[in-house]
């Protein structure tokens, strides 16, 4: 069992939920409530990540802050490392990928609250960021929740683009996923079956978790 | 309903407190990028290394070729184990690496089957050539010749034997020698070439018998070593034992050569 | 403290509309469906913004087209009832009565659902409340807010005819708390009829007609738009007795009036309505007639229609009453001002839910 492998991945995931939350209750709000032009190319860009090969995307990712790129060469400069090879570039890589998890469930949270409450919130005096508060959140919150779940079980298990970007660095971006196809290479079934154990109920417990918040979403709204 | 909140509430706090949870201390562990051949042997050179100094070495395993792509993109190794000395070479004419490096081991291929299977793995790949001609091979591992140099060598030989283009549709190519093996005693096929120094490992012994293959029917594998640039005090001390007769000993028992050089 | 609304537009509906609303009146904005009532109601409220539009409540502006003032929704202090309730869901009566308020106060919320008859029930779930008391808390909820100006959005469409009735009596004792304009948009004429002061007639967009509920019930031509058997008058009148037979009889204007039993202890005022094409005229008092209800009065004009009718004017004692018939059976009639004159109605040509309590506060009809 490679407990650094495990921690890594946890708190890949973790910060990944934790940076990509406003921006899934901002950009699903958003859209949830707004039409304009360009908004059907923004929902596909969203969507992207789902559809295209990991490999693709890690070759678009690697190519965008690689070491020749402006951004690589602007984060070399600022902090003497390189941003790919390391666990900073992972995470900017997991929030590019997990995108459509975390905004599409949450646009639908948004979306199942009747355009007439929002107005009623605003005809009884709440700001906007009050009404989000007081009323849109605790209404679509099964919605953003099902979003933060699916993106920590998503970035626990992503692989092609962890590898691409990350290559297999124990500590650093060495994650469980890659750590179980080290494992099997090395001839360690044992390690190997450990450690999908762990992924598996992991897996599990987030289906769970998702089927019980969907079924709040339904009632919640009465 | 508060009380689901509260809970709710709870588990975010705990996952957020992951984000601060100590990272393995990068500067003093220093990683080195291991050729896949080196799976057992480095393990174990590792081990009685931070047995004898009390200091530690991260180990990362993989294809020859695929390091040193990722060293050109500015992977943070601080010691590269290549199992073809020519892409050191390019390395330093690059400036990556401190100097020419060290010819640490030569390598041999060999030829495995899982124990029990239809191919009897033999120096002259006779068994080999006869399957194959029965259409009996569905599948056969080696290592991507593309870059790993097990794979680029196991295309010579089976070149050399005039098997190569029989081979053809059977061919599994794994990412790297480990892979191969992995692919080769799976179950799934008939065998593979792959390195010796994975085939004496008792895992993989334990699941395959193996014949050496001929020196003359390859070039050889010179396996060579350097030091990259920003290599630190642990790296350098962790080079200098591999050349020391403990890791030589360990070297020699996984089947490598040491250089007279 | 009156509600003055002005506003333009070409599109999605075309619109042009000025009125005003004074304090403590409520008006009926009322036309069919995309005669533009709830878009005029979301611009009040700040929900939509027309291209040209001015409304101004108590002296404050909240919007203005021209000069570039759009005071956002939240912060105009209007109160909305919407047409579904939009009560919020995760939240109990009193919850909802308490978010319009700047400073929650349980108390202030508890009276205010008192005052809807809604003792009991704050702490219940909008799942769990009946149409009825939704509507009342959607009520509360927008009173709670000490809106300068109360607009209510078809907020009895939802409901089945029995809440209704009493839905409308709610609002009518409720009335005599409300000191602020209240506008109710209806395309229901009898809810107007019974709950307005004034009524503003939209036809597509335009306004058609805006004057005292009364007038403009009794004018064919202003509810041309609406439908011309909507031409009424509301017949204030006392109940006397109730009667074993089923009836109850009430003292009218002219004479005894039989309905069908009416809700209320005997001496209680009410109002009940009267649709002009069901009222018969006779010269000389009928014999004979299965119709119990014969008021005797005279002619106080006779307008003519457009087709082949024409609205006769009944005056009965301060009050009136509408009789439409053709142009032919005047002509035979004879029938001149100032003549004594019958109307005769049927009892069963009342509908229940055309009688209402008179208000303390309303003016004589």
């Amino acid at each position: 069992m490679d407990w650094t492998a495990l921690g890594l991945s946890l708190r890949l995931a973790a910060w990944t939920v934790a940076i990509l939350l406003p921006v899934s209750i901002l950009v699903g709000r958003l859209l949830a409530y707004r039409r304009f032009r360009g908004k059907g190319l923004v929902e596909a860009l969203v969507m992207l990540p789902l559809v295209l090969p990991p490999t693709v995307f890690g070759f678009y990712l690697l190519v965008s802050f690689g070491r020749d790129s402006p951004v690589g060469q602007l984060w070399q400069g600022l902090f003497g490392s390189q941003l790919v090879f390391s666990f900073e570039g992972l995470v900017l890589a997991s929030i590019v990928f997990n995108l459509p998890f975390a905004i599409q469930p949450a646009q639908r949270g948004f979306e199942a609250i009747p355009v007439e409450v929002r107005e009623a919130a605003a005809c009884c005096g709440m700001s906007p960021l009050r009404s989000l508060w007081k009323v849109e959140l605790p209404l679509a919150w099964p919605g953003v929740m099902t979003a933060m779940v699916l993106t920590f079980a998503h970035t626990l298990g992503e692989f092609g683009i962890v590898l691409m970007v990350g290559g297999s660095i124990p500590g650093e971006t060495k994650t469980i996923a890659i750590a179980i196809y080290d494992r099997v290479q090395a001839f360690d079934d044992r390690s190997a079956a450990t450690m999908s154990a762990v992924l598996v109920a992991i897996s599990l417990a987030t289906i769970a978790t998702t089927l019980w918040l969907s079924s709040r979403i339904g009632r919640r709204l009465g | 309903m508060a009380s689901t909140r509260r809970l709710l509430l709870a588990a975010a706090l705990w996952a957020v407190s992951g984000l601060w949870a100590p990272v393995a201390a990068r500067a003093d562990v220093p990683v080195v990028a291991a050729a896949s051949d080196l799976q057992f042997a480095i393990e174990e050179i590792a081990a009685a290394f931070a047995a004898e100094t009390g200091q530690q070495v991260r180990l990362s395993l993989g294809s020859t070729g695929n390091f040193a792509r990722q060293i050109r993109e500015g992977a943070p190794f601080e010691i590269f184990m290549a199992a073809d000395e020519a892409f050191i070479a390019d390395l330093h004419a690059e400036g990556f690496t401190r100097d020419a490096g060290d010819l640490y081991a030569i390598g041999r291929l060999v030829i495995i089957a899982p124990h029990g299977g239809a191919l009897a793995p033999d120096a002259e790949l006779e068994a080999l050539a006869a399957l194959l001609a029965e259409g009996q091979i569905r599948r056969f591992a080696i290592a991507n010749p593309e870059h790993a140099p097990y794979g680029m060598r196991a295309r010579e030989a089976l070149m050399a034997r005039g098997l190569w283009e029989a081979l053809q549709p059977a061919l599994v190519l794994g990412e790297n020698v480990s892979q191969a093996a992995q692919f080769a005693l799976s179950g799934n096929a008939e065998g593979g070439i792959v390195a010796w120094s994975l085939a004496l490992a008792p895992q993989v012994a334990a699941r395959g018998h193996h014949a050496l293959i001929p020196e003359t029917w390859h070039t050889p594998l010179r396996q060579r070593m350097a030091l990259l640039q920003g290599a630190g005090p642990v790296a350098e001390a962790f080079y200098a034992y591999l050349q020391a007769p403990a890791a030589r000993e360990i070297l020699a028992r996984y089947g490598f050569t040491i250089p007279a050089e | 403290m009156a509600l003055e609304v002005s506003a333009r537009a070409t599109a999605p509906i075309p619109l042009k509309i000025a009125f005003r609303v004074a304090p403590g009146e409520l008006m009926a904005l009322v036309g069919h469906s995309g005669s533009g009532k709830t878009t005029i109601l979301r611009t009040i409220a700040g929900l939509w913004r027309p291209p040209e539009a001015r409304v101004q409540v108590n002296g404050t502006v909240w919007l203005d087209t021209a000069a570039g003032r759009d005071l956002p929704a939240h912060r105009r202090p209007v109160g909305v009832v919407f047409q579904n309730y939009a009560l919020f869901p995760h939240m109990s009566a009193a919850q909802n009565v308490m978010a319009a308020m700047d400073r929650p106060d349980w108390h202030e919320a508890a009276r205010i659902l008192d005052l809807l008859n809604l003792q009991g029930l704050a702490d219940r779930r909008p799942a769990q409340l009946s149409g009825g008391q939704q509507q009342r808390v959607a009520v509360a909820r927008a009173l709670a807010r000490r809106p300068r100006a109360l607009l209510l959005d078809e907020p009895f469409s939802a409901v089945d005819s029995t809440t209704r009735e009493r839905l409308y009596g709610e609002i009518i004792a409720l009335r005599a708390h409300l000191k602020m304009p209240v506008v109710l948009v209806t395309h229901d004429m009898n809810e107007a009829q019974l709950l307005a002061d004034r009524m503003v007639v939209l036809e597509k967009g335009q306004l058609v007609r805006d004057g005292p509920t009364a007038e403009v019930m009794a004018d064919p031509e202003a509810l041309r738009a609406m439908g011309l058997r909507e031409v009424a008058v509301m017949l204030e009148a006392k109940i006397a007795v109730h009667l074993p037979d089923g009836l109850t009889r009430l003292e009218a204007p002219g004479g005894a009036l039989y309905l069908p039993r009416v809700e209320g202890s005997p001496g209680t005022l009410v109002r009940v309505r009267i649709m002009a094409h069901e009222v018969i005229l006779s010269r000389a008092r009928p014999e004979g007639l299965s119709a119990q209800n014969i008021l005797a009065g005279h002619v106080a004009r006779i307008v003519p229609g457009k087709g082949p009718a024409v609205t006769v004017h009944v005056a009965l004692g301060a009050q009136e009453i509408i009789a439409r018939i053709t142009r032919r059976a005047a002509e035979q009639m004879s029938l001149r001002e100032g003549e004594p004159v019958h109307a005769i109605l049927k009892s069963m040509a009342v509908a229940r839910h055309h009688i209402a309590r008179a208000s303390p506060a309303d003016p004589e009809v």
